[in-house]
């Protein structure tokens, strides 16, 4: 039985994070079928799918994609269309009837005029619309380039100018509005152009390599066997090398054409994608697909070869069982008959992230599963910083990744992980933070409400400084009580066979049951004849199996949920304040630890270093917490250590002062007098008059206190504090001090009741001592 | 100095150590005495000595059963008394002497007799278990010998001993120096703490941290650390290696150890190490070797790891090479392996219980081992910051001032350095010398009445030659200053003190 459970539980999940592939689509996709079309085609100036008919052409946004987008339509005239493309306003639709002719028509006025070649001997390879202030529209053509810019007024296209080149033919992506030309006997000689908004720059000349596989063959390059690849920012040309099998790397600098080296390929039909700034290197024939993350040196791939997954499909009626009945029949079967095709023949790879599956018409967004890649580099390197910095450099699903990253390094933690390496995960995440601050990154895609340190500015009360680090209130005021325990800390592991997340939240978008065939299929027999429906169905399971629920609970205590309800808004980036480094991090763990003070305190450290190299401050609160834990252990002369450095005109603490950190001493100090003496001291340091005053006059140095209260001109006490203090000491002496000192210093004090009440008092105690 | 040569070292001083719980029966008298020096003493004047102290004791005790007295002062001696153990004494007995300059603050005599014992106690434990476990005290004796010769060896000024006098007034025995660095240094400084304290494993180990003759980090007790870093800088510290002189002793140190201290010293060792290995009882006793006369000169050398090493005694036959000494923790109450590192001006030392390391030597330099590849390349760092940041000798001189700064709450102080000291005038050193006796004192009193409430004091004084000498006591912390070349009123004596501890102390002596 207990064999059971786990082996079910490693089943969930492997079936929830899809733990076999790091790289999936998910079901249902964009359906592009219209009856009677023609043909399919990918716009990706305006990233549009068409799809033209006879007399209309309906179109797809695919972005942002989703699967219930309706196409638009216009009506066109009939004939033949080898490429088709709407203006980048959208205006005017332009469509290469013949390798002379264009036709561009316009959306409004329905009127249409062409655009023909000049002259016989040159005939037009393809066209593409530009945003580069000197044209609209580029004529790529085997006698050169024609730039053209449209007239509105005129309602006609003129030439703005125009470069000979032989051109056998081209490659061009709008995302990275270059374009490249290929020329020469085996088309490895290449021009390239960027047209950007900034201008047209031409870059230098340059040949790519072609291994030759013996001395007289003399390999072609084709067109379909170069990429061109924007990843960060950056813009790559990939070259297969079908000879050598090997894919090349190029990097284009404004003056420059860089070899960046070689990745192998293991197919002769090679794809490329990019999903959020990840390349994709889907080795079609084998069908699987490689990861390779290109930001620094390493050309290692993220991850072994694993083949790209279906997600989400619903189960065919015949292999569910009694829950099937919301499935639609029709719709299981329409998909089982495509369920096999993936990297069918009629796969198009579209730029940057999209399948084409021309054979249907669907069209399908490729998604990177975050928890499986970095699952994927961890095994393959160890390295968790590596896997860290892959993760902080996540846009697309940043607070996904940036929840990744924090359950990582509360695993890590709590795994008692060699101090060294803890510190260099700390590293990578501090300077990620240090960068999108500098880059203005990080606030971008967090709203005034809820910033990160608007609910840390907040004053907090004593008590709750004082108090127990356990009333964790986040940063924005919500409970993050579902996150400690068995959450998604110890939920999150680095080694891979503990990963147990899920996707069901994604599934949920999409579809309110979780069946899926692919899945079930891919565990093979052993699982499903044990537990038939296992864990795929278990969000709706009814059967009361109490090992089973308790795994419903660990794998639908998600990272998806906590990351929207708990960072709000999608951020656009993965960094992580060292406000939210104390929330979701430090103060947890410390919550969950046993033991081993030492180890926590050392942590904390390096995370100070980290953001004090950085120069980034850091929260009250992770101060507070580094008292606790010190005092808690009574490591009173190490916290001296911390708070104190021998004052030489500078501050020189490591445990930045604050009332937060100094209540936390004054707390602490119950049992130490030295460490509340620091807390005293910080206090007065930080000029909180009243505080320090009050304290002194509560440790009964009500005296020291009237002369601190004059000095610094704090006013805002009550005479009777300090005579009721004086009283209390019995000190006759005393009280008659303390009462000259406010008849002196406080006009109208002889006429207080306070005055009278404490002369009266006085008068008693020294006439019980005169008898 | 100018002394005169006539007086013998031996009627300067005299140092008894006795057990009021032995040879309490007539005949049996001589059974008290466990340290007297001089040892040439007839055993008659000896005992007579000790007579008269222990007399004084009881008769005290009469009225303050809890803190019998502290000092006898007669017309031409000072007793010094310091209850070491319960019902261990120690007494100092020292001549006054104007002339010779033998002027004397019997607190800071005390102080001597506490930090000898506590250094005793930091290697062998407590005198009393040492007693108990041998009745007849033969070892305890010799231990005791050979260790307070040793360490009164330091304070040899040719054939003389010159023993803390008013000279030494801007000094605090019995407290920790630290170096003051920048928060980034001490980040990481704490960083190497907890890399350090991570090389042994899972077992809990302390480490101490110096450089050069100063503090830099410790997690042990505040008692533990004063005594290691008293230690250390006597013994273990760059300069006191290099020179095989202790730089820390008040005074410049001779380089004549007398033939008698050296003679018997040798003898004691030998006796040690016949008994050593029975004498301790702790679980895994048998691997516990002390330093052969922790206190002798040249005991200690860098080794090529960097790592120091030292004669130990009691090597078994049945074990292995023995070279790691273990000293004893008060706090914890165990005994640890002191295991120390030197890189240029840092010293690491580390703590490792000896329960804690299973195969003994072979444990060690595994640790050694581990310190060597996890926490090197952080030493150096560290050393590196530490080295750049480092003022220098004078680096705690504020000019214009002489001053001595004592925080009780850490057992840390901070005074002039002793070149700058050397220049006041002889008149000014004596003022402070009385007005500290003044406030020790006063202190004495103030904790009597009520321990509670710290007092809160402060006393400017004219001396003679027109030099201001103040002392400020508030809430744990005193500050003590000689102002020479000052102006002549009050109010510029009170605004030079309020300067400098806004400036240096955080305000803290600041007139309210």
């Amino acid at each position: 039985m207990h064999g059971n459970t786990s082996s079910s539980h490693s089943g969930v999940s492997h079936s929830g994070s899809g733990a076999l592939s790091h790289v999936y689509i998910q079901y249902p996709p964009l359906r592009c079928t219209i009856s009677g079309s023609t043909g399919l085609f990918y716009d990706d100036g305006n990233k549009l799918l068409i799809s033209p008919t006879s007399e209309q052409v309906f179109s797809w946004k695919t972005v942002p994609y989703s699967p219930l987008v309706a196409p638009t339509s216009d009506s066109i005239c009939e004939g033949p269309i080898m490429s088709i493309r709407y203006s980048l306003d959208a205006k005017i639709l332009a469509i290469q009837r013949s390798n002379f002719e264009i036709e561009f028509r316009n959306r409004e006025t329905g009127e249409t005029f062409s655009q023909k070649c000049r002259s016989e001997t040159e005939s037009i390879l393809g066209f593409f619309w530009t945003d580069c202030p000197i044209c609209d529209i580029v004529f790529v053509k085997t006698s050169g380039l024609d730039f053209l810019a449209y007239d509105s007024e005129s309602k006609a296209l003129f030439l703005v100018d125009t470069r000979k080149f032989n051109v056998t033919w081209y490659v061009y992506t709008h995302e990275s509005r270059l374009l490249l030309l290929a020329s020469g006997m085996q088309c490895k000689s290449f021009t390239g152009f960027q047209l950007s908004s900034a201008g047209i720059i031409r870059l230098p000349k340059f040949e790519m390599i072609m291994a030759k596989s013996d001395a007289n063959s003399k390999p072609v390059l084709a067109a379909e066997d170069v990429h061109i690849v924007t990843v960060y920012g950056r813009i790559y040309c990939l070259q297969v090398d079908r000879v050598a099998m090997l894919l090349h790397m190029y990097r284009f600098y404004r003056d420059a054409v860089v070899p960046q080296g070689s990745l192998p390929i293991y197919s002769s039909k090679i794809a490329l994608s990019v999903v959020d700034n990840v390349l994709l290197v889907h080795q079609v024939d084998a069908k699987v697909v490689i990861l390779y993350d290109i930001f620094a040196d390493s050309r290692a791939p993220i991850s072994a070869p694993l083949p790209l997954l279906l997600r989400g499909l619903p189960r065919p009626k015949t292999l569910s069982r009694s829950n099937s009945q919301e499935t639609e029949t029709l719709e299981a079967n329409n998909v089982s008959d495509h369920e096999a095709t993936i990297y069918g023949d009629g796969w198009t790879f579209l730029v940057p992230d999209l399948i084409c599956d021309t054979a249907t018409g669907f069209v399908w967004k490729i998604h990177l599963d975050l928890e499986a890649s970095s699952i994927a580099i961890s095994a393959s390197s160890s390295e968790v910083p590596l896997m860290l910095e892959f993760l902080q450099r996540r846009k697309l699903e940043a607070a996904k990744a940036k929840q990744l990253c924090l359950a990582i390094c509360r695993a890590l933690i709590l795994e008692h992980r060699p101090i060294s390496m803890v510190a260099r995960a700390l590293d990578v995440l501090v300077q990620s933070y240090s960068h999108s601050i500098k880059t203005g990154s990080y606030f971008k895609g967090i709203k005034a409400g809820d910033h990160p340190h608007s609910g840390l500015q907040q004053e907090s009360s004593p008590a709750t400084v004082a108090g127990e680090s356990t009333r964790r209130v986040d940063a924005y005021g919500k409970s993050i009580k579902n996150e400690s325990g068995t959450g998604v800390g110890s939920q999150i592991s680095t080694r891979p066979s503990d990963f147990s997340t899920s996707d069901s939240e994604e599934d949920n978008e999409f579809q309110p049951q979780k069946i899926r065939f692919m899945d079930l299929s891919e565990k093979g027999g052993k699982k499903v004849g044990e537990n038939p429906l296992g864990a795929e169905t278990s969000g709706f399971d009814t059967q009361p199996s109490p090992p089973k629920s308790q795994m419903v609970g660990r794998s639908n205590s998600p990272l998806d949920s906590h990351a929207s309800e708990l960072l709000g808004v999608q951020a656009t980036s993965a960094a992580i304040s060292p406000a939210e480094m104390y929330s979701f991090v430090f103060a947890p763990v410390e919550e969950e630890m046993t033991g081993d003070p030492g180890y926590l305190v050392g942590i904390i450290v390096e995370f100070l270093r980290s953001a004090n190299v950085e120069k980034i401050k850091v929260p009250p609160n992770l101060y507070v917490l580094t008292v606790q834990v010190l005092a808690r252990s009574e490591r009173y002369a190490e916290l001296g250590l911390f708070v104190i450095n021998k004052n030489e005109a500078v501050d020189v603490q490591i445990i930045e002062p604050s009332k937060e950190v100094a209540l936390q001493l004054l707390e602490s100090g119950r049992k130490n007098l030295q460490t509340r003496k620091l807390g005293l001291d910080m206090l007065r340091h930080l000029s909180l008059h009243h505080d320090y005053v009050l304290l002194l006059v509560q440790d009964g140095y009500y005296l020291e206190a009237l002369r601190y209260a004059r000095k610094n001109k704090v006013n805002t006490f009550r005479p009777a504090l300090f005579l009721e203090a004086a009283v209390a000491s019995g000190d006759l002496e005393h009280l008659a001090a303390v009462l000259r000192f406010f008849s002196d210093f406080i006009p109208g004090f002889r006429n207080t009741s306070d005055h009278s009440t404490y002369c009266r008092i006085l008068n008693e105690m020294s006439s019980a001592i005169a008898i | 100095m100018g002394m005169s040569s006539a007086v013998t070292s031996n009627e300067t001083m005299q140092l008894c150590v006795f057990d009021l719980r032995r040879g309490q029966h007539e005949g049996q008298e001589l059974d008290k005495i466990l340290f007297f020096y001089p040892a040439d003493l007839p055993f008659s004047t000896q005992l007579s000595v000790i007579g008269l102290s222990e007399g004084l004791i009881t008769f005290t005790r009469i009225f303050s059963p809890e803190a019998a007295c502290e000092v006898i002062d007669a017309e031409r001696h000072s007793h010094v008394f310091y209850q070491a153990e319960p019902d261990i004494w120690m007494v100092m007995i020292v001549e006054k002497n104007k002339e010779l300059e033998a002027i004397w603050r019997s607190d800071a005599l005390r102080e001597v007799l506490k930090e000898v014992h506590s250094l005793f106690v930091m290697f062998y434990g407590p005198i009393r278990s040492l007693l108990e476990k041998e009745p007849g005290g033969g070892l305890s004796r010799s231990r005791l010998y050979s260790f307070i010769m040793d360490y009164l060896s330091d304070f040899l000024v040719g054939k003389r001993l010159q023993l803390p006098s008013f000279r030494d007034c801007l000094r605090e025995r019995g407290s920790v120096q630290m170096l003051t660095i920048s928060r980034e240094a001490a980040i990481e400084v704490q960083s190497l703490v907890r890399v350090l304290e991570s090389c042994s494993g899972s077992t809990q180990c302390c480490s101490l941290i110096m450089f050069q003759d100063l503090l830099v980090s410790t997690t042990l007790s505040p008692d533990d650390t004063i005594n290691l870093f008293t230690y250390a800088v006597m013994r273990l510290a760059p300069n006191a290696l290099s020179s095989g002189a202790s730089s820390w002793s008040y005074l410049r140190k001779g380089n004549t150890v007398s033939q008698a201290v050296t003679a018997f010293v040798g003898n004691s060792r030998s006796v040690s190490e016949q008994i050593s290995g029975s004498h301790d009882t702790s679980p895994g006793a048998d691997r516990n070797y002390n330093v052969a006369g922790p206190l002798q000169h040249d005991k200690w050398s860098k080794g090529k790891d960097g790592f120091l090493v030292t004669d130990v005694s009691g090597v078994e036959v049945s074990s292995l090479i023995s070279a790691t000494p273990t000293i004893w923790l008060q706090q914890k109450e165990e005994r640890v392996y002191l295991c120390a590192y030197q890189h240029r001006n840092l010293t690491i030392i580390l703590l490792v219980p000896v329960n804690s390391i299973v195969n003994g030597e072979q444990g060690m330099s595994l640790l050694k081992q581990q310190v060597l590849e996890n926490a090197s390349l952080k030493i150096f760092k560290v050393e590196e910051k530490l080295s750049k940041g480092w003022g220098g000798e004078n680096a705690y001189h504020v000019s214009g001032y002489r001053y001595l700064l004592v925080d009780h709450d850490r057992n840390v102080s901070r005074a002039t350095p002793p070149g700058k000291v050397t220049t006041l005038a002889k008149e000014s050193l004596l003022s402070m010398s009385k007005l500290r006796e003044e406030v020790d004192l006063e202190k004495g009193q103030a904790k009597w009445e009520d321990p509670n409430h710290e007092k809160e004091l402060e006393i400017c004084i004219r001396a003679k030659n027109n030099a201001w000498v103040i002392a400020r006591v508030s809430r744990g912390k005193e500050l003590y200053m000689v102002l020479e070349k000052a102006n002549e009123t009050l109010l510029y004596a009170s605004d030079a003190l309020e300067k400098f501890s806004n400036r240096y102390c955080n305000g803290v002596f600041s007139l309210d």
